[in-house]
C-alpha cells in the first residue's frame, strides 16, 4: 500500500463523536483540538472522498486529528450552512463544489458568497460530452450539427437544475446556440445508469464517472471541456483543441466561516496548502481519479467570483434565479 | 466463476488472519447496524479509513463484512425497540415488535437471522450466478418501470390493512403528501417548505419511523399510567419450531428473488426492495389479517429481501460500475481509493478480485449467523431491565437516531412531530405503516412518473410501451379488479 496510517486514524475516528460537541475555548496555539470538515453531501460521492483523503493526509502534518462530518439536505445547502454558520475558532470547516454558486440563486435560504472565506482550492472536476456509442454520433461537430437540424432531439441527461452537469449542460446549450432535451437525475450514478440502459442519449458528466464505459466501447467521450486533456483518458481531445471555446465542469475548495482570526486562518491556509501540494498526496488522489491543483486564499477567491460571473447570465437565462438577483 | 469463487473461499478460510478479519468485522457490523441512525452506508463510512492501510483483498473482507453484517443487525432494533437500525428494517418491525411485546422476541429475533442467512446465501447464489444476466435485465429497469413499480406498489397498499381497507388507503394518501415536502426532485425548487428551514430539508424516512414508531410507544407508554411500573413479557424461547421454519421457504424464497433483483436495480435501494417484499407476502398470505401483529412471515419476508439485496447491489457495480444503492457507493469509493475500478472490464481483467468478492461475502453471512445466536443470547439479558428504564433509553435513541441521519436538529423535530403523529394514529386506531409506504413510493412515482413523459415528450403510450413496465401495468389492473371479479363469480355461482 502507498498509504501508511497508523494510530492517527483510529484517534480521529474516536474524536469524530466528539468534535461537533465541543465548542473550543480560544486556544493560544491553533490547532489544540481536532479540526472538522463539514461536508454537505452524503458519503460515499465527489465531495466527500475527496475531503476525507485531504482530512486523512493534513491531519498527518497538523498533529491533531482532522475529521470529516456529513451534514447533508436541501440539495446541499444544509452543510454549507452549518460551516458558514459555526464559531469562527477555525475548527470548523467545509468543503464547496461548483454547485455552492448556484445553489445561492436558486434558495432564499441558502447561503450567499459573500458569507463564507475561502480557503485552499481543490482541483477542477472537468465536464466533458460523453454520447453512447450506438447513437451514431461520432464527434462535437456531427453533435452540434443534429442538433442544430432539429432542436431538442438529443435526451441529454443531466442534475437537476443548478446541479454541475445541468450547468455544463446550460453553457454546452448557450455557448454553441443548440438545444437540447435535458433531463433532471438525482446525482452522477443514477445518470450514470441512464446513458448506459439508453434511456438518455448523451450525458454531461465529469470525465471519471465513464472512463470504463469508454474503454470498454459503449459510451464515447467525444471531448473534455477543460484546458487540458484528463489524465484518465489521454486520448480524448479537450474542447479547445477542436476549436471551441467551451471550459466548463464541478471544482471542490475549502472555505472556513467568516471571522475566523487571521493568524488561524493563515495557518490553516498553508496546511492545506502544503497537504495538497505533496507530491505523494497527489498520487493518491489521481488513483481515485481526482484532479489536484491547489490554490492559495486569494486565488480560490477569485475562481469562485469569475465562475459567479461565468454561471449567473446562464442562470438568468434559463429562469433559475429565484434569489439574490443582481 | 465458481473457480475463483471456491479459490476464494479455500485461501480465506485457511488463512486464520483473514478469518479473524471477517469475524471482526462482522462484530462491528452487527452493533453499529443495531445502533438507530447509524445504517450500514454510515457504518461503512465510518470504518472506511481503517480499510486504507490494509491490503485490497483485507480492505474487501472487512468492508463487505461490516456490510452484510449491518442489515441484521438493523433488525435487532426493530424487533426489540421497534425503531429501525437500518433504513433496510423499517418493514421488520411491522411484525418483529409485536411478536416481541408477545413474548416471544427470542423466536423473533430467530426467524431475522435465519431468513437473512438464507436471503444473503440465495442472494450471493444469484450474484455468482447470473450477475451478467440479471445486470442486463435490471437495466432496463427505467424510469418507465420504476414509476409503474410504484404504482404497482401503491396498489398493493389496499390489501396492506385488511378489513379496514379505507382506513389504510387514506392514511397511505397522507404519505404520499408527506413525500411531497422539500425539494421538487426535478426542478430542485423548494415546495411546501412554508418558507422554514426545516422542512426544506424534506422528510426523510428514517426520522419519520424513528418517530411515528419508536417514540410514539414512548408516548403511549407514559400516558398509560394504570400499567405502573412494569417489566417487560418474557424473552421466549429463542428457536422457533423446525417445523414452522420449513413452512417459511417459500416465503424467504419470494423475499430473497425480490431483494436480489430489486438490490441490482440501480438507486432503488433496500428500503423499496423490504416495502414490496412486505406487501406482496401479505398479498399471497392465507391470513392476511395476521400481517402487523405477530405473523413470521411479516418478519421473514423482509429479512430475507434485505439481506439478498446486499448481493443484489453488488451486481451493477461489479458488472457495470454504477453502484446499486449508497453503501455499495462507499464501497466503490473505497476501491477506488485502492486503485480497484469496479466496471465492465471487471470480469475480464481482475477475476481473482471478483472471487474475493464472493468469498468474503460467504463469509460474511456464516459468521452473521453464528455471531447472531450468541447476541441474541446476550440480548436476553439486556431485555431484563424495568420497563421505564427501557422507555428513557428508547426516548434517547431515538432522539439521537434521527440526529445522526444528517447530522441536523430538524430531523429531529420531525421525529418528535411523527412521534405525536404515531400517538394520534394509535388512539385513532388507524394503522400507521401506510404513511412509511406512501413515504417510500410516493417521491419514487412523481420523480419517475414526469422523467418519463419529459423523455417521451409527453405520451402516456410510453407506459404501455415497455414490456416490464405493460407487465407492471396490467399486475395494478389485476390487483385493483381482483374484488370485483371475486364478489362477481360468487353471485355467478349463487
Amino acid at each position: 500500500m502507498v498509504w501508511h496510517i497508523g494510530r492517527k486514524s483510529i484517534q480521529t475516528l474516536f474524536a469524530a463523536s466528539f468534535a461537533l460537541a465541543l465548542t473550543p475555548a480560544i486556544a493560544d496555539d491553533f490547532p489544540a483540538e481536532p479540526i472538522t470538515i463539514i461536508v454537505n453531501w452524503p458519503a460515499g460521492g465527489g465531495q466527500d472522498t475527496s475531503a476525507r483523503l485531504i482530512a486523512e493526509w493534513a491531519s498527518k502534518k497538523a498533529d491533531v486529528p482532522i475529521v470529516v462530518s456529513n451534514v447533508t439536505g436541501a440539495g446541499g445547502a444544509n452543510g454549507i450552512r452549518h460551516a458558514a454558520e459555526a464559531d469562527p475558532t477555525g475548527y470548523t470547516i467545509g468543503i464547496m463544489g461548483s454547485s455552492f454558486v448556484a445553489r445561492g440563486y436558486l434558495n432564499a435560504n441558502a447561503t450567499p458568497i459573500g458569507d463564507v472565506s475561502p480557503l485552499v482550492f481543490f482541483g477542477p472536476d472537468p465536464g466533458a460530452l460523453e454520447v453512447r456509442a450506438d447513437a451514431g454520433i461520432n464527434s462535437v461537430e456531427e453533435y452540434i450539427a443534429k442538433l442544430k437540424a432539429e432542436p431538442g432531439s438529443i435526451i441529454n441527461g443531466n442534475d437537476a437544475p443548478g446541479g454541475s452537469s445541468h450547468i455544463v449542460a446550460s453553457v454546452f446549450e448557450s455557448t454553441f446556440g443548440v438545444e437540447m432535451t435535458k433531463v433532471p437525475y438525482q446525482g452522477y450514478a443514477p445518470t450514470v445508469a441512464a446513458i448506459i440502459s439508453g434511456e438518455v442519449q448523451s450525458a454531461t458528466l465529469p470525465v471519471h464517472q465513464l472512463v470504463d464505459q469508454h474503454k470498454a466501447g459503449d459510451v464515447k467521450i467525444l471531448a473534455v471541456a477543460a484546458e487540458a486533456r484528463h489524465f484518465l483518458v489521454p486520448d480524448v481531445p479537450t474542447f479547445k483543441e477542436l476549436g471551441f471555446d467551451f471550459v466548463a465542469g464541478d471544482w471542490r475548495a475549502l472555505f472556513a466561516p467568516n471571522g475566523v482570526p487571521e493568524d488561524r486562518m493563515a495557518y490553516l491556509e498553508t496546511l492545506f496548502m502544503e497537504t495538497m501540494s505533496d507530491p505523494a498526496f497527489q498520487e493518491a488522489a489521481q488513483k481515485a481519479g481526482f484532479m489536484v491543483t491547489p490554490m492559495p486564499a486569494d486565488a480560490t477567491k477569485d475562481w469562485i467570483l469569475a465562475h459567479d460571473e461565468a454561471v449567473y447570465p446562464i442562470l438568468l437565462d434559463a429562469g433559475l434565479v429565484k434569489a439574490n438577483m443582481k | 466463476m465458481f473457480d475463483v469463487f471456491f479459490a476464494s473461499i479455500a485461501h480465506i478460510g485457511s488463512t486464520p488472519s483473514l478469518i479473524g478479519l471477517s469475524l471482526t468485522s462482522v462484530l462491528i457490523g452487527i452493533i453499529l447496524g443495531a445502533l438507530p441512525g447509524v445504517s450500514s452506508t454510515m457504518a461503512l463510512a465510518i470504518l472506511l479509513p481503517f480499510s486504507y492501510a490494509m491490503p485490497p483483498e483485507s480492505a474487501i473482507i472487512f468492508l463487505i463484512g461490516i456490510f452484510s453484517a449491518s442489515v441484521f443487525g438493523g433488525s435487532i432494533s426493530a424487533i426489540l425497540i421497534n425503531i429501525p437500525g437500518t433504513p433496510g428494517a423499517i418493514v421488520t418491525q411491522f411484525d418483529g415488535y409485536p411478536m416481541a411485546r408477545s413474548g416471544r422476541a427470542g423466536e423473533a429475533l430467530s426467524y431475522a437471522l435465519l431468513a437473512s442467512t438464507i436471503g444473503g446465501l440465495l442472494g450471493l447464489l444469484v450474484l455468482s450466478v447470473v450477475a451478467p444476466l440479471i445486470a442486463a435485465a435490471a437495466i432496463q429497469f427505467r424510469s418507465p418501470e420504476f414509476a409503474m413499480a410504484a404504482v404497482f406498489g401503491l396498489t398493493m397498499l389496499a390489501y396492506a390493512s385488511p378489513g379496514s381497507t379505507f382506513k389504510g388507503v387514506l392514511v397511505g394518501c397522507i404519505g404520499l403528501l408527506i413525500g411531497m415536502v422539500g425539494f421538487d426532485k426535478l426542478t430542485d425548487a423548494p415546495r411546501f417548505d412554508f418558507g422554514t428551514k426545516v422542512l426544506q430539508n424534506g422528510i426523510d424516512i428514517v426520522p419519520l419511523t424513528v418517530g411515528i414508531f419508536g417514540f410514539s410507544e414512548v408516548l403511549i407508554n407514559i400516558s398509560d399510567r394504570s400499567r405502573g411500573i412494569e417489566r417487560l413479557p418474557s424473552f421466549g424461547r429463542i428457536l422457533p419450531p423446525i417445523a414452522k421454519i420449513v413452512r417459511l421457504g417459500t416465503t424467504m424464497f419470494r423475499g430473497s428473488m425480490i431483494g436480489a433483483f430489486i438490490g441490482a436495480i440501480p438507486a432503488a435501494g433496500s428500503a423499496i426492495a423490504v416495502a414490496l417484499a412486505y406487501t406482496q407476502e401479505q398479498r399471497f398470505s392465507k391470513k392476511p389479517e395476521t400481517f402487523g401483529k405477530g405473523a413470521p412471515a411479516g418478519i421473514v419476508a423482509p429479512e430475507a429481501a434485505n439481506n439478498a439485496c446486499v448481493a443484489g447491489a453488488l451486481i451493477p457495480m461489479m458488472t457495470l460500475g454504477v453502484p446499486g444503492d449508497t453503501m455499495t457507493a462507499v464501497l466503490m469509493g473505497a476501491l477506488l481509493l485502492h486503485g480497484m475500478r469496479p466496471g465492465p472490464l471487471l470480469f475480464a481483467d481482475h477475476p481473482e478480485f471478483v472471487g474475493t468478492v464472493y468469498g468474503s461475502l460467504f463469509f460474511a453471512i456464516g459468521l452473521t449467523l453464528i455471531f447472531g445466536f450468541v447476541a441474541i443470547a446476550m440480548i436476553v439479558q439486556l431485555m431484563k431491565m424495568p420497563r421505564h428504564i427501557l422507555m428513557l433509553v428508547i426516548a434517547v435513541l431515538c432522539v439521537y437516531g434521527s440526529f445522526a441521519v444528517r447530522n441536523t436538529m430538524s430531523d429531529v423535530y420531525v421525529m418528535m412531530f411523527f412521534g405525536a403523529v404515531g400517538y394520534c394514529l394509535h388512539m385513532l386506531k388507524l394503522p400507521a405503516a401506510p404513511i412509511a409506504f406512501g413515504l417510500i413510493l410516493g417521491p419514487l412515482l412523481e420523480e419517475n412518473i414526469r422523467r418519463s413523459l419529459i423523455i417521451s415528450r409527453g405520451s402516456w403510450s410510453v407506459f404501455l410501451e415497455r414490456p416490464i413496465s405493460l407487465i407492471l401495468v396490467l399486475l395494478s389492473a389485476a390487483a385493483l379488479l381482483y374484488p370485483v371479479f371475486d364478489w362477481w363469480r360468487k353471485r355467478a355461482k349463487q
